[in-house]
């Protein structure tokens, strides 16, 4: 990320913490809507080192956990997981191709969603989490995901392929 | 790029990253250090975003569309109302407002802002808090019965644990109240469902399924006859000194969108605020 990106980078990540708060409520259906607030750190993630990826995840966790503290320090256990491997994997395997954009995003929350869960206890129901409720929440952050990407190509400086 | 100055920093982001996993843990295991902190970010920082979540909450849902719906009357409304999930909530918020006429105690209304952790619903974030009355261990309900209680409030939010949180208790009894119980999270579901358990349960009693389970007012947090759920059927864990029933919660904390907090209940009975006339699908028709 160079030095005349980030005003840009900055702007999409507020973009999206702002629909996060304004617009998620609106669309009902919590347990399945898109999570922009992941959205934003797995795209702030992919494009800084694993350590900062890591902060980043720590940060945005420690928010979530002070507005749902079932057990304070899942969430941000969970994120800083997140960041870093997502922070790592672009180094692997990551081309500018939106399905594995997708691939990558769906994959951060469905983990992030398993971190918090595994954390946090038994509170029953923990197979609907992981393998209904979570998998759909991945898909639609997925697909909202693909749609900034696409959108914001421009200012995301990024190439993408089919 | 110098090989050292890579190793360096692969080196710092290692530490970085260990740093963050080590506060986290010792977030999870040392939970009072978080909670403090996270009242307080919840007053300050996140005021601003909680503030956007309340407003976007409130004009979804709303009271601003079924104020206007009220007023208005028109056709296109009422067509709207065929649309399910609009139904449903508006089917909600109609109970809320006939329990809250009800209601022989003072209470708040509250929005539930949603959060997008799989965890939300076990503790949920309301959108009324000390400057409006709310105070901590005040009971919170919905239309169809007990949601949970006050943990923490701070100036414009609540934070309450609701039943399905595994700490939860309730002392509660059966209808029509011989049969008393200690009702807590059953950590299994029926399909899609979260259940409760009736625990304490004396072996000489038998609870048929179909009871309606409301809280019994010991304890002094719950008020007697706010209901719980309805009895499903003895649990498979038995112990052998008591019986434990699983229990059909009456209301859903991850669907619910408005709450009332009932302030300073006391030991008044507020069963015949729940009274079924208020549910049944009559009430589903526009006056």
């Amino acid at each position: 990320m160079t030095r005349s990106d980030r005003p840009r980078l900055v702007a999409v990540l507020g973009l999206l913490v702002v629909l996060h708060f304004g617009l998620r409520p609106r669309l009902g259906w919590s347990q399945v809507a898109p999570d922009f607030l992941v959205l934003a750190l797995l795209l702030y993630a992919i494009r800084s080192r694993p350590g900062r990826a890591a902060v980043a995840g720590f940060a945005v966790g420690l928010l979530l956990d002070a507005l749902v503290p079932a057990r304070f320090g899942a969430a941000a256990l969970a994120h800083t997981v997140v960041g870093y491997l997502a922070a790592w994997g672009r180094a692997v395997f990551f081309p500018d191709n939106l399905l594995v954009n997708g691939a990558v995003m769906a994959t951060g929350v469905w983990l992030r969603n398993a971190i918090v869960l595994l954390a946090s206890g038994n509170g029953g129901g923990l197979g609907m989490q992981l393998f209904v409720w979570s998998p759909l929440q991945a898909l639609t952050t997925a697909a909202t995901g693909a749609l900034v990407l696409f959108v914001f190509r421009d200012w995301l400086d990024i190439r993408l392929e089919a | 790029m110098p090989p050292g100055t890579v190793r360096s920093l692969t080196r710092r982001d290692t530490v970085l990253f260990s740093l963050c996993v080590g506060l986290s843990v010792v977030l999870l295991f040392i939970p009072e250090i978080g909670t403090s902190v996270a009242a307080v970010a919840r007053s300050t920082v996140l005021r601003p975003v909680l503030w956007l979540q309340a407003w976007a909450e409130a004009s979804r849902t709303s009271r601003a569309r079924f104020e206007r719906l009220r007023a208005e009357r028109d056709s296109a409304a009422y067509a709207a109302q065929f649309l399910p999930s609009l139904r449903a909530e508006n089917l909600r918020l109609r109970g809320l407002l006939g329990l809250a006429r009800r209601l022989p105690v003072p209470y708040v209304a509250a929005e539930v802002l949603h959060q997008s952790l799989p965890t939300d619903g076990r503790t949920l974030l309301v959108s009324a808090g000390s400057d409006r009355g709310a105070q901590p261990f005040d009971p919170v309900v919905g239309p169809e019965g007990l949601v949970g209680v006050v943990r923490a409030v701070e100036k414009g939010t609540s934070l309450v644990m609701t039943w399905a949180h595994p700490e939860f208790r309730a002392s509660a009894y059966a209808e029509p109240g011989t049969v008393f119980g200690v009702v807590a999270p059953a950590l299994r579901m029926a399909g899609a469902e979260y259940l409760l358990q009736l625990r304490g349960v004396a072996v000489r009693d038998t609870i048929a399924p179909g009871t309606l389970v409301v809280t019994s007012g010991l304890g002094g947090v719950y008020p007697p006859g706010i209901p719980i759920g309805t009895v499903l059927g003895p649990a498979a864990e038995d112990t052998g000194w008591e019986r434990i029933y699983l229990v059909r919660p009456a209301s859903s904390p991850e669907l619910a969108t408005h709450v009332l907090i009932l302030r300073t209940p006391g030991s008044r009975d507020l069963a015949p605020a729940f009274a079924p006339p208020a549910l049944e699908p009559a009430a589903d028709s526009l006056p």
